[in-house]
């Protein structure tokens, strides 16, 4: 295997230092002179028509600049999968109807915050109420109220897979089993809430300072929903504390930042309470799981039939790639030779359900691996084992789902099962304590192009200079996840530099090359990091040629690059210092600037994604068997994400991951009622703390993804699919309680334990 | 945070600043640690006109301990001084428990018992031991002080028995009697720092086997934290063995009348009653032993 000698090192993050001084500025960190403050008015009510909105004594508040309805608007629907413009089905500001409680109705800005909020109560909404529906089963029931007239049925869309054959499938099955399983909504909790600063200039072009995932894909549905040129608006990223999914599209208070921005000449800020977010944010989806599996005596996994009704809520945000992925993971990990999907988005008056964290993987992986589970304890073998002996390998294909190009699964489950003492722990562990294993397999970003953006997914431009530094720009979102330090370590090792010699632009549409689709998918690292290793190869190959004319090397000479130099491989005395190498090209072009461009956009691999990465997970808990309480005592990960290009990095998105699935999986809940999300702050809303995460020991399966840049694929997703099946898995062990409903709550392993 | 619009005042004595509650009438509010006030206002379930700051009046943050009489907890004493006072740990450990299970590091920091009791949530975690114990509040006002039993303080939810320009100055616990052990459960769902679902303090006394005198109160299981008065008479003059432990556990748990929340369900609240019950009477009993 190649050895590296920046990737792979732990590298300190680019952004480390400016978050623990506080000094990283962030969207609501950004005052500018004669900047308003923005607030948003959401509909009280689940389903109703808007009758009459009457603004003037908001208006007439002293210190209220500008209050605007969906009137005010130039109407214009939008949504991420611009490809099929009918599933565009959201106003920046409700027109005619409001869909949940929370949906945007009417903007304020005022001078301050606390004049813009006592503006809202001045608004004065005339509804009529419409009958609402609030789960998957009531929106499918004949002559159920509609929420979206151009969906009958409620129904916003839906996907279907098929290959194999699935009747001969079961017929040839020696054990089948079907089951329903239903999870629940959570919230991404992201740390820093929605913010956003609009400024417009003179000309009327608009810069947008925004918390978001998506700079590019912010930049057009601004533009299209506010009838303007996509390049006549500027978005930029700040730092953005966390996203998860939850900022993957453009949002209503950006759209109104912009339009009041506009309107009144004045900077305006727009920045959502916790409240906010937890009782109107996206979520991710809740499901309804129907999956039936056939096997042969011996384990072997023969057909899979797999049913999934999303509760999508009032809109479809991102609810399409969750239809979409949700089958695809229902048919990963293991061989299944014969497999049906059908997955049906479904509207209800709820909040809608968005991207988030594993995007439909959490779901369908938490389903497919308690049934797996089950099926092992059924049939009698190891549920390791049995996973062996079905799991996917190199080499592997899925017409249109997957090519798996590399794959460590078999390893990683094998490892897993050796840290975690498993065999003897299945077999010993006294009542009380159990012990389970969870598997997730995820896409390292997606082929499919339902943004239909015009330039490639992602692009990168190097600037090479004489005193031997480079500049990287990329439309990259670092969010948190660490991708700045991730692609200047990827063109650090390309180059032979060292990090400090590389400065980084990034996420400012109108400075960076076009375009990227953000972060999201866990697709920047192989994507962006692509695009940046072809830009970094180009200024390589113009450097390697003005060394060669300058020594008059033998064309049969290997050259490299490394700790600075640029040098021929057999002859190192025949070089100079990169920066040396760098004015040698610029006077060879009379002063033309040393520039490079990168990009990648995947093809040829089917519908779904370039590279699947792998893992396997093992969770050890105790119960107490009195009060239904789970404590975690241990986690253990194998995973492959093929090369690891921050090893600090893929540690911290590992255990973030288990910090998230450890809530899903136990504490976490969005409980509504009738539409309305009960528990609105972090007392009731139960992230686990920083004294419930639980130790836990990992290794990364070493492979080499082909597709990948120096062989890397993606660490920031997938993980967090393991962790509930893994649990649920393990509490079952311990108690004989079976969940096949999340969360599991205390009361839910009490009436189980009874049962049995 | 949209609080704004209120006048502060930092008195320096407990007169001083009984005489500006009086003064300023309905719309003002003393604050200690303020980590429950503060909150409030925030959303908008309090408007005060006028706040008035305890923090500065000097030693009323004062913890005092003497054998004969009991222990003093001063109105402005943190949370986080009681969980880690020597005295508090060695001869109450059930209250140093209590203030160590509220909230988290910060809000202990911050956040004082006094706050906590004058708050009075049904889930206040240092009300069901400080009950159990038969403490009582020392309240001031421009007429001058009164004792109160902490069993007729709590009226209802956010409701106490304070009369307006009175001020909480102190917490006062009598040592318990010889032979005797304290005990305080609770659980939540969120693991280690949460409010809490459920909390059951207990006090028992002990003459050789037998349960000379039993005390048993619950939080977050009624709409003021509360005495379980059925289940401490079934142990009074009883051998306190794990049948009648048990036993008094459901009756605490038929005298609780929770609701469901958003926390926990009513039923589970009840399950948990007679669970913790049980678990805290036999650490007081084991306590008493060594005691
Ligand atoms: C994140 C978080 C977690 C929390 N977790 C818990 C928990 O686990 N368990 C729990 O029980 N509580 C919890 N709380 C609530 C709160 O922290 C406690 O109730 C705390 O003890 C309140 O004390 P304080 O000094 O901050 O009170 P303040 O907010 O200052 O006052 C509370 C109320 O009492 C009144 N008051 C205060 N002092 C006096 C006085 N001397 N005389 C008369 N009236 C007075 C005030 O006017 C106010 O109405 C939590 C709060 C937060 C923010």
């Amino acid at each position: 295997m190649k050895r590296f000698n920046i990737v792979g090192k732990d590298i300190p993050r680019a952004d480390g230092r400016a978050k623990v001084t506080g000094t990283a500025i962030y969207t609501d960190d950004i005052k500018l002179p004669g900047m308003l403050y923005g607030r948003i008015l959401r509909s009280p009510l689940a389903h109703a028509r808007i009758l009459h909105i009457d603004t003037k004594k908001a208006k007439a508040l002293p210190g209220v600049k500008c209050v605007i309805t969906g009137e005010d608007t130039p109407k214009i629907k939008y949504g991420n999968w611009r490809l099929f413009p009918n599933t565009q089905d959201e106003y920046p500001l409700a027109v005619d109807k409001v869909r949940f409680i929370g949906d945007e109705v009417a903007a304020v800005a005022a001078v301050d915050r606390d004049t813009a909020e006592e503006a809202l109560d001045l608004i004065r909404i005339e509804y009529e109420e419409l009958p609402a529906v609030f789960d998957t089963d009531a929106a499918l029931k004949k002559g159920a109220p509609l929420i979206h007239e151009a969906s009958p049925g409620n129904i916003s869309l839906d996907r279907k897979i098929s290959y194999g054959d699935i009747k001969k499938g079961f017929a040839e099955s020696d054990y089948i089993r079907e089951d329903v399983f239903t999870v629940h909504a959570v919230s991404h909790a992201y740390l820093e809430p929605c913010s956003t600063v609009a400024q417009c200039d003179l000309d009327g072009r608009i810069t947008l300072w925004t918390s978001t995932q998506v700079p590019y894909i912010v930049q057009c549905l601004l533009a299209s929903t506010l009838g303007m040129r996509e390049n006549d608006i500027r978005v930029i990223k700040p730092y953005v504390g966390g996203g998860f999914g939850g900022k993957m599209e453009m949002r209503p208070w950006e759209f109104c930042a912009a339009f009041m921005a506009k309107k009144t000449g004045r900077p305006v800020k727009f920045t959502l309470t916790r409240e906010e977010e937890l009782a109107t944010g996206r979520r991710r989806h809740p499901m309804k799981i129907y999956s039936k599996v056939g096997f042969k005596k011996d384990g072997t996994l023969v057909a899979k039939d797999l049913k999934i009704h999303l509760d999508g809520g009032a809109y479809n945000s991102m609810g399409p790639t969750a239809t979409f992925l949700s089958g695809n993971f229902g048919a990963m990990l293991y061989r299944i030779p014969n497999y049906r999907y059908l997955g049906q988005h479904i509207y209800t008056n709820k909040p809608p359900a968005g991207a988030m964290r594993g995007f439909g993987a959490p779901q369908s992986l938490f389903a497919a691996e308690t049934q797996m589970n089950m099926a092992a304890e059924e049939l009698g073998i190891d549920p390791i084992d049995l996973r062996i002996k079905n799991a996917m390998v190199t080499g592997d294909k899925i017409p249109d789902v997957a090519t798996i190009s590399s794959c460590g699964f078999i390893e990683s489950l094998k490892e897993v099962a050796k840290m975690s003492n498993w065999k003897r722990k299945r077999r010993t562990l006294r009542t009380g304590r159990g012990i389970g294993v969870g598997c997730y397999s995820f896409i390292s970003g997606g082929v499919f192009n339902w943004f239909n953006t015009q330039y490639p997914f992602s692009a990168a431009e190097v600037r090479a200079f004489a005193d031997g530094t480079v500049h990287l720009l990329t439309m990259a979102s670092d969010i948190g996840q660490g991708s700045d330090t991730t692609l200047k370590q990827i063109l650090a090792e390309e180059l032979g530099l060292k990090m400090e010699d590389i400065r980084i632009t990034a996420a400012d549409t109108a400075m960076t090359p076009q375009a990227d689709l953000g972060s999201w998918g866990s697709r920047v690292t192989l994507m962006a990091g692509n695009a940046t290793l072809e830009a970094a190869k180009k200024i390589k190959e113009v450097l390697f040629g003005a060394i060669s004319a300058r020594y008059n090397l033998n064309v049969i000479y290997d050259m490299e690059c490394k700790d600075g130099r640029i040098y021929a491989k057999g002859r190192p005395d025949r070089g100079m210092s990169f920066g040396e190498a760098v004015a040698l090209v610029q006077k060879a072009n009379r002063g033309k600037p040393l520039v490079a461009r990168g990009h990648y956009t995947p093809r040829g691999k089917g519908l779904v994604t370039p590279a699947f990465s792998f893992g396997a997970q093992v969770a050890e808990v105790e119960v107490d068997r009195e009060t239904g309480l789970v404590e975690v005592k241990k986690m253990w990960t194998a995973h492959d994400c093929g090369t690891v290009i921050n090893p600090t990095g893929v540690e911290g998105q590992l255990e973030g991951s288990i910090h998230m699935g450890l809530g899903y999986a136990l504490s976490e809940e969005l409980v509504t009622k009738e539409g309305k999300t009960l528990n609105t702050t972090f007392l009731d809303y139960k992230i686990p703390s920083a004294l419930d995460m639980p130790p836990g020991e990992s290794i990364c399966i070493e492979t080499y993804e082909p597709e990948g840049p120096m062989g890397a694929k993606e660490a920031g997703e997938g993980l967090v699919s393991p962790t509930a099946p893994a649990i649920a898995e393990a509490v079952c062990h311990a108690t004989g309680y079976r969940c096949k409903d999340l969360p599991i709550t205390p009361e839910k392993i009490l009436k189980g334990l009874r049962k049995k | 945070m949209n609080i704004s619009g209120f006048e502060y005042f930092s008195p320096r004595s407990v007169e001083e600043a009984s005489q500006l509650l009086l003064e300023k009438g309905k719309g003002a509010f003393v604050m200690a640690g303020g980590t429950d006030l503060l909150i409030k206002i925030r959303r908008k379930l309090l408007k005060p006109a006028v706040i008035i700051g305890l923090k500065g009046i000097p030693g009323l943050d004062k913890i005092s301990f003497n054998r004969k009489q009991g222990l003093t907890i001063g109105a402005t004493a943190l949370l986080s001084d009681v969980a880690h006072h020597p005295k508090i740990l060695r001869h109450f450990p059930a209250i140093a428990y209590a203030a160590k299970s509220t909230a988290n590091t910060q809000i202990r920091n911050m956040g004082t018992v006094a706050g906590n009791l004058c708050n009075a949530a049904p889930s206040a975690d240092n009300a069901p031991t400080l009950l159990a114990m038969g403490a009582e509040v020392i309240l001031a006002g421009t007429q001058g002080e009164r004792r109160l039993p902490l069993d007729q303080f709590f009226i209802g939810p956010g409701q106490t028995a304070i009369e307006p320009g009175e001020i909480l100055t102190a917490i006062f616990v009598p040592t318990p009697p010889p032979h005797s052990g304290v005990s305080y459960q609770w659980i939540s769902a969120r693991g280690k720092v949460d409010i809490s679902a459920v909390g059951v303090g207990v006090m028992v006394t002990m003459k050789g086997k037998v349960c000379s005198s039993a005390k048993i109160a619950l939080g977050a299981v009624a709409p003021t934290p509360m005495r379980a008065r059925k289940a401490e008479k079934i142990l009074s003059g009883k051998v306190l063995s794990s049948r009648m432990i048990e036993k008094a556990a459901l009756e605490a748990s038929r005298e609780a009348k929770p609701i469901s929340d958003v926390r926990a369900s009513a039923e589970y609240r009840k399950q948990m009653v007679a669970v913790l019950t049980g678990r805290a009477l036999s650490e007081a009993r084991q306590r008493a032993a060594k005691g």
